[in-house]
């Protein structure tokens, strides 16, 4: 009778452990929210996510990507937080999520509302000046921007852009200063330096390649933890003697607040298989970017440490924070 | 419409925008002035609006002048339109509402309703002509934009 | 010659068969595209962009290529025949053109315009060709104050857009500028006129303004004219539908003034087609015989900014092929094909990859021949949308307002706006004033804020940077010029009168 009774116990747990076992999968396509249009930087990113699942095969369902483009991010942020429990949608972020609603009294949700799911990229940057100017290290232009306080420029762009938090570091470090011109298209941030308009700009690694290729710039230092294989003369921003903690340009994946563990946990699993693709490794070295994997875990305690930090960076260059 | 009244009619006209975008330029410039003007890195956020905000009630003010002088022996009757701006402004709501709905409706039902709306109310035709319109307007927008161009559509409640 | 050489060799990639395939579907697709309102080339080729990885990159180029100025092409239909501007450079088209349709020349228009196009296109192509590299240098030396200076120039064309009068053309533009402010502002992160929408925090796009105050606008004037209104004629016969010897006679210089500007601009990455167009339009006028007549379906106000907007594209590729640098929200999307291919377009590249280049510029002669002949006979198709009825009409230029609208952002907030707009358009035309000074100062305001407070920080305050530059000098003397004409014209008037009435 009693053995009765356990077996009839076990059987009973097993069928309410039944579904927790069973694992997730998706049952129709999966939506990519992104917040930019066709063509920017998280587009392109999530249509190559898109195509290397179906060409692995690592997905019963297609991955389409749905551009929310607006409100500077918000609006795609928004859409996220009102897709909740939805377990076919998941969003490629970039630091700008959580920067952006900093600085925003319009925004009503923060990544705080999301579920993270994983991180994937970290983008190293390199700081380049023309290759006629007179410096040859960061030190030289440091030391330039003493002699002359406001007199050397850098071109960038918004305030808020990972390009100007490098600039307010370095100069809170070293006690120099020296001007930052906004241009809205990376473009003319290039053109605006190539034309001897400004002196220096913080520029993607793979990005500089051609035009150094073309011996028309130079890189004086990495904004990376480690150097970049592509330039493995030129020390990082620490190893050129000035202590500013590194910022990287952060992309990867969350998903709609009140998705249950298991949902999280199999596009965790998908993401993990993803990056050991060879495709995957490929397109990182191509594009110089560094393998920035994080579980959802300590994606969450990535996300809160690099707000606070941003918080009190934009504080100090003035921006009007508002959380 | 004789030329002096119609000469008064555009004066009023004149009158009354002149007053709306010299509102409107005081608008601009209250809100400029909460914004930085000039910062230590050059001209901030406040700058350009004041200006072009001081600008529009400058030149709203000679309009709000010049039509006060011109409407100074005013003709007694006004030879405005009425039901013509009833019949524009008409439409107009009946297009704001088709948008307004088209989070339930979807494109093709609440153009439908606008294609029959105008057709019907607007031009007078009779329901069966007006009916045809709407079928044939949104069949019309059915094949070339989502068939043929495969653009997306507002799509409501029901689906479509 | 070695360029002859070159091109010969372009030539012999672009008339392989399988690259001719991808260069007509490139062109057809663009076509298509570029007819409906919103869509533009650089959404089309973001979309198609996955497809092209299979493809060699030399025929997915070409395609790509293709798509961009058959866009351009099409982007003038709806501009003439109902007043909806489909791209921001077909405001102007808008101006001229669509009175030539309602005068029943709606052919001849959209026929000058495939002229104009296919005219400028090429001229694109032969400065690509042979300029690139000095005008590269030249893009480069443009600053800031430059941008400045333009920005002012483009604004000055307000005098030469404005209707009976000044005043209302100023505060138009004036508007325009306040609109064009919405949203965050770049330098400082501070959030302006957004009266706390998010969706307001990227500003306004100038498709549902354009929209909505010229083709919304247009129809509500229409309905308020009710039997006054009647059908729009349109001839019977194809030889009545093309424009006429003396109607092409007429924009002979229109062409070639468009054709200049336009590439010129375009090869700036700070400026861009619709400045490009509004400059060559006032430009053509300024220099007419009869400027009174502009606006009232003038050929030449339809062929001029026409051609501006093609032959920027070509220019637009100049500072892409020969620097990597991007000119323009589709020449990105461009530059992020090549990398997605392996390739990084850059000074190098017509060296490196000559096969690449010659074949690109060969392929662009033979899409702008393969436009001309897929749009000419189109035309009379086109044209016969005008036969409709008002009240079947005016329900599809409703939808095509809203589908364009949505088809940008796929936002429903911004079919509110086009709504608000619409009614904007309308109370403008009923009080009179003009509405093309509205879109200029929305097209102009942010870039022209942008290079201002630009200048000043690189001189840190200094206001003479503006003025001590010659090429910024001379644009901001002819725009001072331009913006004083009026005023003589004014004096003389009255000088003319007191003679008069003292004689």
């Amino acid at each position: 009778m009693k053995l009765h009774y356990t077996m009839l116990a076990a059987a009973f747990a097993a069928t309410l452990a039944a579904p927790a076992l069973a694992e997730f999968k998706p049952s129709k396509p999966v939506e990519m929210i992104v917040h930019t249009g066709p063509g920017g930087g998280a587009d392109v990113l999530a249509r190559f996510i898109a195509q290397v699942i179906e060409k692995e095969n690592l997905a019963p369902v297609r991955f389409t990507v749905n551009n929310r483009d607006g409100g500077g991010g918000l609006r795609a942020m928004a859409y996220v937080v009102e897709k909740k429990g939805d377990n076919h949608a998941i969003a490629v972020f970039t630091g700008n999520w959580l920067t952006n609603p900093l600085t925003r009294a319009e925004a009503k949700v923060t990544v705080k509302d999301m579920t993270p799911v994983v991180r994937l990229v970290l983008e190293p940057a390199v700081i380049a000046v023309k290759s006629d100017a007179p410096f040859k290290t960061l030190k030289d232009f440091i030391d330039a921007a003493k002699k002359q306080p406001g007199a050397l420029k850098q071109s960038g762009g918004s305030t808020t852009s990972r390009d100007n938090v490098v600039r307010q570091l370095l100069m809170r470090e070293t006690g120099s200063n020296w001007a930052y011109i906004s241009f809205p298209g990376g473009g003319e941030r290039i053109a605006a330096l190539l034309g001897g308009h400004v002196n220096m700009m913080v520029i993607e690694p793979q990005e500089a390649g051609e035009h150094i290729k073309a011996g028309n710039m130079r890189v004086i230092a990495q904004v990376a933890d480690k150097r970049l294989a592509a330039f493995p003369n030129v020390p990082t921003i620490k190893e050129a003697g000035f202590d500013i903690p590194n910022v990287p340009q952060v992309r990867g994946v969350l998903m709609p607040p009140g998705v249950a563990p298991d949902v999280v946990a199999y596009y965790e699993g998908l993401f993990a298989r993803l990056v050991k693709t060879p495709t995957w490794r490929k397109y990182l070295e191509e594009q110089q970017f560094e393998d920035g994997f994080q579980r959802s875990a300590d994606l969450a305690r990535f996300m809160d440490s690099f707000t606070s930090q941003m918080r009190d960076i934009l504080n100090e260059a003035g921006a009007k924070v508002v959380r | 419409m004789s030329g002096a009244s119609g000469r008064h009619r555009l004066a009023n006209g004149d009158l009354w925008s002149g007053a709306a975008l010299a509102a409107l330029g005081g608008f601009v410039i209250n809100e400029a002035r909460q914004w930085e003007y000039m910062t230590v890195e050059g001209p901030g956020p406040g700058f350009f609006p004041l200006w072009y905000g001081i600008a529009m009630v400058l030149l709203s003010l000679v309009l709000v002048v010049s039509a006060l002088r011109r409407s100074r022996p005013a003709a007694g009757h006004t030879g405005t339109d009425w039901p013509g701006i009833g019949r524009a402004l008409l439409c107009w709501a009946a297009f704001t509402l088709s948008v307004l709905l088209l989070k339930w409706l979807g494109l093709i039902l609440s153009l439908a309703l606008l294609t029959l709306f105008i057709a019907k109310v607007m031009y007078g035709k009779p329901l069966k002509v007006a009916l045809a319109t709407a079928v044939g307007n949104v069949a019309g927008f059915y094949l070339v934009f989502h068939l043929a161009l495969g653009v997306e559509l507002p799509v409501g409640l029901l689906g479509f | 010659m070695d360029i002859l050489l070159s091109l010969g060799q372009g030539f012999l990639v672009a008339l392989e068969p399988i690259n001719l395939f991808w260069c007509f579907v490139g062109v057809f697709l663009g076509t298509a595209v570029g007819v409906m309102p919103g869509l533009g080339p650089a959404a089309t080729i973001a979309m198609l962009l996955p497809l092209t990885f299979q493809m060699p990159p030399t025929s997915a180029l070409i395609m790509l290529a293709g798509i961009y100025y058959g866009a351009k092409y099409g982007g003038s239909t709806t501009a003439i025949l109902l007043n909806v501007p489909g791209e921001s450079a077909s405001v102007v088209t808008c101006l001229d053109g669509y009175q030539m349709a309602r005068k029943g020349r709606a052919g001849a228009a959209l026929g000058i315009a495939a002229i104009s196009s296919f005219v400028a296109g090429t001229v694109g192509v032969i400065g690509l060709m042979l300029l690139a590299p000095p005008l590269a240098k030249m893009a480069l030396s443009f600053s800031s104050p430059e941008y400045f200076a333009l920005m002012v120039l483009g604004l000055a064309m307000v005098v030469l857009l404005a209707g009976e009068s000044m005043v209302k053309a100023l505060l138009a533009m004036l508007v325009g500028l306040w609109i064009a402010g919405m949203g965050i502002d770049l330098f400082s992160d501070a959030s302006r006129f957004t009266f706390g929408l998010s969706e307001l925090l990227d500003g306004v796009d100038f498709v549902i303004v354009a929209i909505g105050v010229f083709a919304l606008g247009e129809v509500l004037g229409n309905m308020e004219r009710r039997g006054e209104g009647t059908l729009l004629p349109v001839p019977k016969g194809l030889r009545n539908l093309l424009p006429t010897m003396a109607e092409l006679k007429a924009c002979r210089f229109a062409f070639l003034n468009g054709s200049v500007i336009g590439f010129l601009i375009g090869v700036l990455p700070g400026a861009g087609s619709t400045i490009a167009s509004f400059i060559s339009y006032g430009v053509e006028k300024a220099v007419s015989k009869h400027p009174e007549k502009f606006g009232t379906g003038v050929p030449e106000g339809v062929a001029a900014p026409e051609g501006a907007n093609n032959s920027e594209t070509g220019g637009a590729l100049v500072p892409l092929l020969t620097l990597g640098i991007p000119g323009s929200g589709t020449t990105a999307i461009l530059l992020a094909a090549f990398v997605l291919w392996g390739l990084r377009p850059g000074p190098l590249m017509i060296q490196d990859n000559p096969q690449l280049f010659w074949g690109l510029v060969a392929s662009m002669y033979v899409g702008n021949v393969m436009l001309l002949v897929l749009n000419l006979p189109l035309i009379p198709l086109f044209a016969q949308i005008l036969k409709l009825r008002e009240f079947v009409l005016y329900p599809i230029i409703f939808g095509i307002s809203v589908v364009g609208v949505y088809a940008v952002s796929n936002s429903l907030f911004d079919c509110g706006l086009l709504a608000a707009f619409g009614l904007l358009g309308y109370l403008m035309q009923r009080l009179k004033f003009p509405s093309a000074p509205l879109i200029l100062g929305l097209v102009l305001g942010d870039a022209m804020e942008r290079a201002l407070r630009q200048s000043l920080m690189m001189s840190q305050g200094d206001l003479s940077i503006l003025v001590s530059r010659p090429i910024a000098a001379g644009m901001l003397i002819v725009a001072a010029v331009l913006l004083l004409m009026p005023l003589f014209r004014r004096a003389n008037a009255l000088r003319v009168k007191a003679i008069e009435e003292n004689g």
